[in-house]
């Protein structure tokens, strides 16, 4: 009796306290919303600015830190951030999101990278999130570069995604390594050093002739930076089909048929691969170090390499991971036309509690003013390309590069893009063509596929086991 | 009447009993049987996420129905020479992280067995830093120590006047790189189950040996790997069981779901992560993790049979 009364006490008392705790709520709705992202879509100098930080102790710390000296004001006190994922992989991040879609787990906002939209335009998948033109996502559409924003563009019509910012793509490269080299230094000049590609790996020859550095840092980067100034990459433009058919069935398929996916393929394993020794592969122009890590930024300040193809964002890891090569850089046009590397979406999935603050929030993280902003801190290029004609960019310079124009630079390699059919194996296709380069390279492409008519360490034979890998991917016709 | 009362009360012990258990069988029903026979129904399926989304706002059978392949996915298995390179390669993992371990962690054993040791709790702690380090640490510190231009392990065969060793790209090296990842984490672990057998291995035998006049070397020989039979058995059977889930050290190691550009470090699961996730076939996954679930039932029932002969020479 006297249990029963104590519990009931309890009971009444938190009622009691819900209540209490409810009571201000309804003056300003509270909201959290579970942002998932990956690398760093999400900035913490701006989003602190939106709402609330929460989940993250350092951008916590750092925002109640800037609110008490009064250089922050929140915009929206009742919105709560909780922002996960910064600094992990595209890769991890999709797989994570792809298993909590259905569930009740589904986050508010999720960032979803450019390789898998192919895969997430796709219709059942496409259904598990919202068409953002319902949400007016129409009205907006014009401030965007028109080949990023019809990326986000399902293939049932529907709108469901946002784009962030926009690689584009230039070359950074290092002043004093190519003066030392006897190559011109002005931007201009450089420039002109390769118009093609065949001329940038020519370049790249003749400078590793004269110096102890390596040319670029990865030449594998080159195959998606090559396809990406085409039109198409593995699915077929004209007929809009991705006809993966089944390894075994006579495997066919764009994305081995296209012959800018072969032109790629080659070039990058010329770039690979430039000497051979007993037909194993010993001289490149590139280096064996992995990208975008503090190893690879202890290797910029020991001047192991003297290029980096560069999309916007790629300037922001140079200025994190070697801070000491600040002035020796400059940043030129890349080989053939336009270019951009890397690029996500933001998306609000159907199963999101709070699809209304979802919308705001991501509707002000990528306005024009944002972006811009985002493009001052972190050097990430704005998709929002009206601002490409105001001085805020056209004027951009930044001194760790040598005072190069950044945002004539970047704008002038965004505009030119036309938009490439995406396909649900884009990822998938290429984790086997970069394996196949990496092979070649690396000079441990022993393997020679029955029928392929090669020898071993060759690129026609890493091109037929990768032919022959991608056939395994198999997906039914969608 | 006293007699169904005792009775009664024992039953009631019993339920109290199985409340007491129950835990567990929740737990194993939920993250272990069922998702065991979800797989082995996925595996006659030609899914992706697709399938699986349509499936789950529709309901419908048929969405199944149209996806269901038979035992096509099994075929394929067999004779996906990446599965079986997979296979190989993680029992090659297996033989050289596991064999040197052993022998390590019994000599690190018999050194703290010593009872003239001092700070032995300091020692005994020190050893199982590293397993409780976080595996993800482990790996990107051995990725820098084995790299190929800056690693600590090229630059020291440098000075010795040796080229640079492959440690990603070539097979043998890669296995030893992730073989020392692994030694490193559980070494101090199965060193304190060593201990912890010597520990209880009769103090009567070493003085009945030491009466006879034996020799360190023979005590260890005669007296001390005899007893610990048992304790081998188990690790080599725990041992066996992890090396075949190895998946995070190569993953992390390579930065890739390939295990190395030729796949010259791919294991058996992260085939199967690479499959079901990044190629997005989650039906030929769910195939590969039967096949491996094969592949742990044969290994254990080698493990039984050598368990069992121990045991029949322990009674000799």
């Amino acid at each position: 009796m006297a249990r029963r009364h104590i519990v009931a006490t309890v009971i009444g008392s938190a009622l009691v306290l819900g209540a209490l705790v409810a009571a201000p709520s309804q003056a300003a709705p509270k909201v959290t919303l579970q942002v998932w992202g990956f690398g760093n879509v999400f900035e913490p100098n701006i989003v602190m600015k939106y709402g609330m930080i929460k989940g993250n102790k350092s951008w916590e710390t750092l925002q109640q830190s800037l609110i008490k000296k009064k250089k922050l004001k929140v915009l929206n006190p009742n919105v709560t951030l909780v922002i996960s994922g910064g600094g992990s992989q595209p890769d991890a991040a999709y797989f994570k999101l792809s298993a909590a879609l259905p569930g009740n787990a589904a986050p508010d906002v999720a960032a979803v990278e450019m390789a898998y939209m192919g895969q997430t335009r796709v219709k059942s998948t496409a259904n598990q999130f919202i068409d953002l033109n319902t949400y007016g996502a129409n009205k907006i559409k014009g401030e965007y570069l028109p080949f990023r924003y019809e990326q986000g563009l399902s293939a049932n019509g529907k709108q469901i995604g946002i784009p962030t910012d926009v690689g584009g793509l230039a070359v950074a490269y290092r002043t004093d390594l190519f003066k030392k080299a006897g190559l011109p230094t002005a931007r201009a000049s450089v420039a002109k050093l390769w118009p093609t590609w065949e001329k940038f790996i020519a370049t790249g020859k003749k400078f590793q002739a004269k110096s102890s550095a390596a040319f670029i840092d990865s030449s594998g980067n080159m195959f998606q930076a090559i396809l990406n100034q085409g039109t198409s990459k593995y699915s077929n433009p004209k007929t809009k089909k991705y006809d993966y058919v089944r390894a075994g069935s006579g495997f066919k398929s764009f994305a081995i048929s296209n012959p800018a996916v072969k032109r790629a393929f080659k070039l990058t394993a010329d770039a690979g691969c430039t000497s051979r020794k007993n037909g194993k592969c010993s001289g490149s122009i590139g280096t064996k170090i992995p990208q975008y890590n503090t190893g690879w930024g202890a290797a910029i300040e020991k001047n192991a390499f003297a290029t980096v193809l560069a999309p916007a964002w790629a300037l922001d890891y140079i200025t994190q991971f070697a801070p000491k090569s600040r002035g020796k850089w400059d940043v030129a046009a890349a080989p053939g036309v336009g270019g951009n590397l890397g690029g996500s979406m933001l998306t609000i999935p159907k199963k999101a509690d709070n699809i209304d603050a979802a919308w705001k929030f991501i509707k002000w993280y990528l306005a024009p003013t944002q972006q811009l902003d985002t493009f001052k801190q972190y050097k990430l290029f704005p998709t929002t390309y009206k601002l490409y004609k105001q001085p805020a960019i056209k004027n951009y310079k930044d001194r760790f590069f040598n005072n190069a124009p950044l945002g004539v630079i970047y704008a002038n390699s965004a505009i030119k893009l036309k938009p490439i059919l995406a396909g649900p194996l884009d990822r998938a296709i290429d984790n086997q063509y970069g394996a196949a380069l990496s092979r070649v390279s690396f000079g441990n492409q022993t393997k020679v596929e029955r029928g392929c008519k090669a020898k071993a360490q060759t690129t026609e034979a890493a091109w037929c086991q990768a032919v022959s890998d991608i056939g395994r991917l198999g997906l039914s016709g969608k | 009447m006293g007699r169904t009362k005792q009775v009664s009360a024992i039953a009631r012990q019993d339920r109290i009993g199985l409340l007491y258990v129950a835990p567990f069988f929740v737990h194993f029903l939920l993250f272990g049987a069922i998702p065991i026979v979800f797989t082995t129904f996925l595996a006659f399926f030609n899914a992706d996420m697709d399938l699986y989304y349509e499936f789950m706002d529709t309901f419908d059978p048929g969405v199944l129905g149209n996806a269901f392949i038979g035992f096509d996915n099994f075929r394929e298995l067999g004779s996906d020479p990446y599965f079986w390179l997979a296979l190989k390669n993680t029992f090659s993992i297996w033989a050289i992280s596991t064999i040197p371990q052993l022998i390590v962690a019994f000599g690190i054993a018999s050194l703290l067995a010593n009872p003239n040791l001092r700070a032995s709790v300091f020692w005994r702690t020190l050893l199982m830093v590293p397993n409780i380090t976080s595996v993800l640490a482990v790996a990107i510190v051995f990725q820098q120590i084995f790299d190929r231009d800056f690693g600590m392990v090229n630059t020291l065969l440098y000075y010795v006047g040796r080229g640079p060793v492959e440690w990603t790209n070539e097979t043998l090296p890669s296995h030893f790189a992730i073989a020392m990842m692994i030694d490193w984490r559980w070494l101090g672990y199965n060193s304190l189950i060593f201990l912890a057998a010597i520990l209880a291995i009769p103090r009567e035998l070493y003085e009945s040996a030491s009466l006879d006049g034996a020799s360190r070397w023979q005590v260890t020989r005669f007296v001390t790997i005899p007893q610990l039979r048992n304790t081998i058995t188990f690790m080599v059977v725990i041992g066996t069981i992890g090396g075949l889930g190895l998946f995070v050290e190569p993953l992390i190691y390579g930065g890739s779901y390939d295990g190395g550009a030729n796949n010259q470090f791919l294991t058996m699961t992260l085939y199967l992560y690479k499959n079901a996730f990044l190629n997005m076939r989650l039906g030929y996954g769910a195939a590969i993790g039967v096949g491996i679930t094969i592949v742990v039932i044969v290994v254990s029932i080698v493990n039984f049979l050598i368990t069992r002969r121990i045991a029949s020479e322990d009674s000799k």
